[in-house]
């Protein structure tokens, strides 16, 4: 009996050894463990066997088992890991050729930059305005404290729908239109649409984009105006960007500047981005005008605040280099893929 | 305006580098744009006198001339046809430079030596737009008093700087030299010169047996005539010529120029009439109901009784600051003048010289504004110069209508006001000393408090205001420090409507779609482009930038389509764009502004088609929060009719969508298949609902169950899925068409539709008790509403 299992146990690892397919491991585990198996079988015949023998073959039988049951195991592992690096080998493929084409399209680059803009002044505690394009001629000029016979009321000035209705020329009428509805203080920017009666070329369209910006408050001071916008230009320019406020009019504003940065791309030595200035001009601003305070029934005396505007076509064409305003407006995809 | 640097410093004396006075200038608000040397490489051209000239031996063309040079003599051979005995012209000696650049040296000319060169204009780089061609080709010949062997440099001011500033317009007072002066002197902090004028004592009034003046219209609040008699009609001196050059105007004579040059240093635009071919003994400001003049220029020009003129009485003579009339031109002949210094209204003066067309110096000064204060001193400064120059001799008496004399503005300044308004502490002596420095008469009445004379050029300032900006440019705007803003602190930040269009466009980025920015001008031509009847609530522009920009859009679609079509012409071979814009509507209610409504533009050309742009726009909608938009066959002519829809959500229209009719694609020379879908932005809105809320994660399984519909092949697949989902209650998890199938087996005009419906309870396991009903239900009103059953 002994004999007979130890020659079982060595044609079962011989089997074992010669499988070369997980599937038909099995059959060999069948074979020789399964219900109708040889070593099952013979353990049967153990009932023929003395008292004295019975546990020495039970013994031997079951560590034979076991050696099966190990050798099994351990051959199903190899194979399995033949197969999976079988699978790796046939599976590879050249990660080199080019990914699956994903599409993102782009905002349109003076999208961005007033983004940009609105988002510096969000930080501030900014809100954003917003008003009518087709705009009562009161509103874009007279509040806004425009001289009756100003040019720029002419028709070769300014787009007309009716007699006194016009497309703004300017945001302002947006900051004259809260200030008429909210009490001060207030904080806010106006970025959008305008219109002039100029041709189209490389500078100048009827169509065009500026952002105001208006402060009232108890105490506000041209120092305030000094280092807001400052703050403003470090943030869009760059830490290093000085600016620098030179005297200017407007009517909206009294006292008035205009406020210069120093180039962002020659850093202030002089380029062709500056006309070899080493300034860029950026914006104008000043205190507003006591006259359009009171056209918004707000005390000049108790008040004061500060105002600002800048052209939105222009700073984006500073800031990407972009040397035709017309090209903003074609919209031709090879222009529009570029800003990312 | 162009400012001669050299005649500036007549006034104030200006010692530090020209580029520094530029920026102090631009810092104290008066811009400098450009500073300009007149001729920056000219050296060693000298003054010489031709004392003979003789024909040269080996050449026809060329003559040998002797020059004296003041101090020596040299031989200068030539081939200028202008040369003769006794000319003083300009010569460029041995190592001389000339305008462009190039070295002079000894040269032979076929066998004789010439020991320099004689000089044009253009060698002496003067300003040569300011010259007639015949002047411009010979040597420039100078006045026979110039002295010999002055270097041509200060002869001629080529050293002089030319800057040249932009003026804001409520600065009209600097539109003068004795202007900027005044402005150098306080922003430098130096003395003022003054000017010589007219001050003899006259003992008749002689004047008024040749003239008298008639203001008629309000437009000319002040009239001052003086007469003076002519000796000759001659050139004007060399000095006076080269300030007239340099400040780009022509010198043209004596006469002429003398008024010229009263206007460029004082500002008061003058005029010179012939005093007998007024043929009158009266001038009359007036309109006039005559329909022509023939002004100074030799052009006839239409006028009509809103403009302003000077008239003899009977016709006119001059357009009022605009240009004088041919008819009282000054000639060689004139012998007697009337020296008119006037001031006209600056929107008189606007209006007609915009109705002419017509701008000139004295019409672009008068529409900024000119103090009629001036009048009489520019009278006398001219009278004075005629004098000076020998042109003319004096008529005794001075006409002077001024029927309304102003009296000059005061403004008090709070001391402590302006401190707190700018943010700096002056003292009241600092800011007293500075406004003195802008030639304000200044008075302390209180602690903190001045009073301030203001000038009466200075039309600008008339609040407290208007003096601190005085102040405040005067200090420096550099010099003020930048503060933090203190007060309230502010939130602020976006409204949820501002947060919707980020979302909105960034979602369609993501996707794929590339933002447009176009005008929002169209045309009645564009518009009818779109195979659609012109809407009658289109606005239209009274002064449009041409036929093709007369229109506020009213749709974005068709601006969409020229951007499709401008990229396809430029074989970009597709494309997705989207736009979020507004567009103009009439408003029905009369006196009120339009309306303008922003809309929701996306378009795709190239590789998409309709399915694509709807699954964008579901997906756009899905992300709004919208559950159930529906899409229904119809819209607008632009459209493909078989190929187009209208989206709804809950009854609300939100827009359309569809491919571009074929006809448009013709129009707009577009791709042959077009999609576009346009969205109300504020309907869009008004639908969404993106309040975001956590719901449990389901507990139970789900049960699906497939169906498959035979059905008419006309039949909306939207319709089927409505009533599907009306039928099954709250159970239904989603819906999902996964195949839409004709052909074998379906009848003809059949189709077949097959769902997938998910249901799932929240509490319970879902059983067949549950779902059979619901089927049978669905599949019934199937039945009845479309005679549509379940393919077995
Ligand atoms: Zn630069």
């Amino acid at each position: 009996m002994e004999l007979q299992l130890k020659e079982l146990r060595d044609r079962c690892l011989a089997d074992l050894n010669a499988v070369d397919e997980l599937k038909t491991l099995d059959n060999v585990r069948i074979k020789y463990l399964g219900k109708k198996g040889e070593l099952t079988i013979a353990l049967k015949g153990m009932g023929k066997l003395s008292n004295e023998e019975r546990p020495i073959i039970g013994k031997l039988a079951n560590e034979i088992r076991e050696e099966i049951e190990n050798n099994i195991s351990a051959q199903k592992q190899a194979l399995e890991r033949k197969e999976i690096e079988a699978q790796i080998k046939e599976e590879s493929i050249d990660v080199s050729l080019p990914g699956k084409k994903h599409q993102a399209g782009n905002l349109h680059p003076l999208t961005t930059t007033v983004n940009e803009l609105k988002e510096i002044f969000l930080g501030m505690g900014f809100s954003i305005a917003e008003g009518p394009e087709i705009e009562w001629a009161k509103y874009n000029f007279d509040y806004l404290n425009v001289p009756q016979e100003h040019s720029a009321r002419d028709l070769q000035d300014t787009f007309y729908c009716e007699d006194d209705i016009v497309l703004r020329t300017q945001t302002s009428p947006v900051q004259v239109r809260v200030m008429q509805k909210q009490k001060p203080p207030l904080r806010i920017i106006s970025p959008g649409r305008v219109y002039r009666f100029d041709e189209i070329d490389a500078t100048h369209s009827p169509v065009f984009h500026q952002m105001e910006g208006l402060v009232i408050d108890k105490g506000i001071t041209m120092s305030d105006l000094k280092g807001t916008l400052d703050l403003f230009a470090k943030k869009l320019f760059g830490e290093q960007t000085k600016t620098k406020f030179r005297p200017h009019q407007f009517y909206f504003t009294e006292p008035s500047a205009e406020m210069d940065v120093t180039c962002f791309k020659c850093g202030g030595v002089g380029c062709k981005v500056c006309s070899n200035t080493g300034w860029i001009e950026v914006l104008g601003c000043g205190m507003v005008h006591p006259n359009v305070l009171r056209f918004c029934s707000i005390d000049p005396d108790e008040y004061s605040g500060f105002a600002f505007g800048m052209g939105l076509d222009r700073i984006t064409m500073i800031k990407y280099g972009i040397n035709d305003l017309r090209l903003l407006f074609e919209n031709d995809l090879r222009f529009l893929t570029q800003f990312k | 305006m162009l400012v001669s640097l050299n005649w500036l410093k007549e006034y104030v004396d200006i010692k530090i580098p020209p580029f520094d006075f530029g920026e102090a200038l631009t810092m104290s608000g008066t811009k400098v744009e450009t500073l300009t040397v007149v001729s920056e490489n000219v050296v060693n051209i000298f003054t010489g006198k031709i004392t003979k000239i003789e024909p040269h031996p080996n050449a026809d063309k060329l003559v040998v001339c002797t020059v004296d040079m003041g101090t020596d003599e040299r031989v200068i051979v030539t081939a200028a046809k202008n040369v003769f005995e006794g000319a003083i012209v300009p010569v460029a000696v041995d190592g001389a430079v000339i305008a462009n650049g190039t070295k002079i040296g000894t040269n032979d000319f076929r066998g004789l030596l010439s020991y320099g060169m004689f000089c044009s204009i253009e060698e002496l780089g003067m300003n040569s737009d300011l010259f007639a061609k015949e002047i411009m080709e010979g040597i420039l010949i100078l006045p026979e008093n110039t002295p010999l062997g002055m270097d041509a440099r200060e002869l001629l001011w080529l050293n002089d700087v030319i800057i040249d500033v932009e003026l804001t317009a409520n600065r009209s007072d600097c539109q003068s030299i004795i202007g900027i002066a005044r402005e150098s002197a306080a922003t430098l902090d130096l003395p003022m010169a003054d000017y010589k004028t007219y001050t003899a004592i006259e003992n008749t009034d002689e004047i008024a047996d040749y003239l008298s003046v008639k203001i008629e219209n309000s437009a000319c609040p002040r009239y001052v005539a003086k007469m003076l008699k002519v000796k000759k009609i001659e050139p004007s001196p060399l000095w006076m010529q080269v300030k007239l050059i340099n400040s780009g105007v022509r010198p043209i004579n004596n006469i002429v120029d003398v008024t010229n040059y009263v206007m460029l240093e004082l500002g008061q635009p003058l005029h010179a009439f012939d005093y007998h071919s007024l043929q009158s003994k009266e001038i009359v400001v007036n309109t006039t109901t005559d329909k022509k003049i023939i002004t100074l220029d030799n052009k006839e020009r239409d006028i009509d009784e809103t403009m302003l003129m000077i008239t003899n009485g009977k016709a006119p003579v001059a357009i009022a600051g605009v240009m004088g009339g041919e008819n009282s031109e000054i000639t060689d002949n004139t012998t007697l003048i009337v020296l008119e210094s006037a001031c006209f209204n600056k929107g008189s003066v606007r209006l007609t010289a915009k109705h002419l067309g017509l701008r000139t110096e004295a019409s672009s000064r008068f529409e900024k504004g000119v103090d009629p204060e001036l009048a009489g001193i520019a009278a006398l400064r001219a009278t004075q110069l005629f004098l000076e120059i020998g042109a003319c001799e004096v008529i005794e008496g001075l006409i002077d209508v001024y029927p309304k004399v102003e009296t000059l503005k005061k403004v008090t300044l709070d001391i402590n006001w302006f401190n707190a308004f700018v943010g700096i502490t002056l003292t009241i002596d600092e800011i007293s000393n500075m406004l003195s420095r802008l030639f304000f008469k200044v008075a302390k009445i209180s602690e903190a408090v001045l009073e301030v004379e203001v000038p009466s050029y200075r039309g600008d300032i008339e609040l407290k205001e208007d003096l601190a900006e005085e102040v405040a440019r005067i200090f420096g705007y550099d010099n003020i420090p930048g503060t933090i803003m203190g007060g309230e602190t502010m939130i602020g930040g976006k409204t949820p409507v501002q947060k919707f269009e980020d979302r909105l466009k960034n979602l369609l980025v993501g996707q794929g779609y590339y933002e447009t920015l176009t005008t929002s001008f169209t045309s009645e031509k564009r518009l009818h482009g779109l195979n659609t009847e012109l809407e009658d609530n289109l606005i239209a522009l009274i002064n449009p930038l041409g036929e093709e920009n007369s229109i506020m859009r009213n749709t974005l679609i068709g601006h969409q389509l020229e951007v499709i079509s401008l990229n396809y012409n430029r074989k970009n071979p597709f494309g997705r764009f989207f736009e979020l814009s507004n567009t103009y509507h009439k408003n029905p209610n009369s006196g009120e502004l339009p309306l303008e409504e922003m809309m929701l533009v996306i378009s795709a050309y190239g590789s998409d088609d309709y399915f694509e742009l709807k699954g964008m726009v579901e997906l756009l909608l899905d992300q709004a929060g919208i559950k159930y938009p529906e899409f229904i066959a119809g819209g607008s002519e632009m459209l493909h009719p078989g190929r187009k829809a209208e989206i709804f959500v809950e009854g609300t229209k939100l827009g359309e969508i569809g491919e571009i009719h074929p006809l448009v694609v013709k129009n707009y020379e577009l791709p042959k298949r077009c999609y576009v879908c346009q969205i109300s932005f504020k309907a869009l809105y008004g639908c969404a609902s993106i309040d975001n809320k956590f719901v449990d994660l389901p507990k139970f399984p789900a049960s699906n169950r497939d169906l498959a519909i035979l059905l008419k092949q006309d039949i909306p697949a939207a319709s089927i899925e409505t009533i599907i989902r009306k039928n099954s209650g709250d159970i239904l998890e989603s819906i999902e068409l996964f195949d839409v199938y004709t052909g074998a087996q379906i009848p003809e005009g059949y189709k077949s539709l097959a769902y997938a419906l998910n249901f799932r309870h929240h509490q319970r396991t879902l059983n067949d008790n549950d779902i059979n009903p619901v089927i049978d239900q669905i599949l019934s009103e199937l039945k009845i509403t479309f005679d549509a059953q379940l393919r077995e």
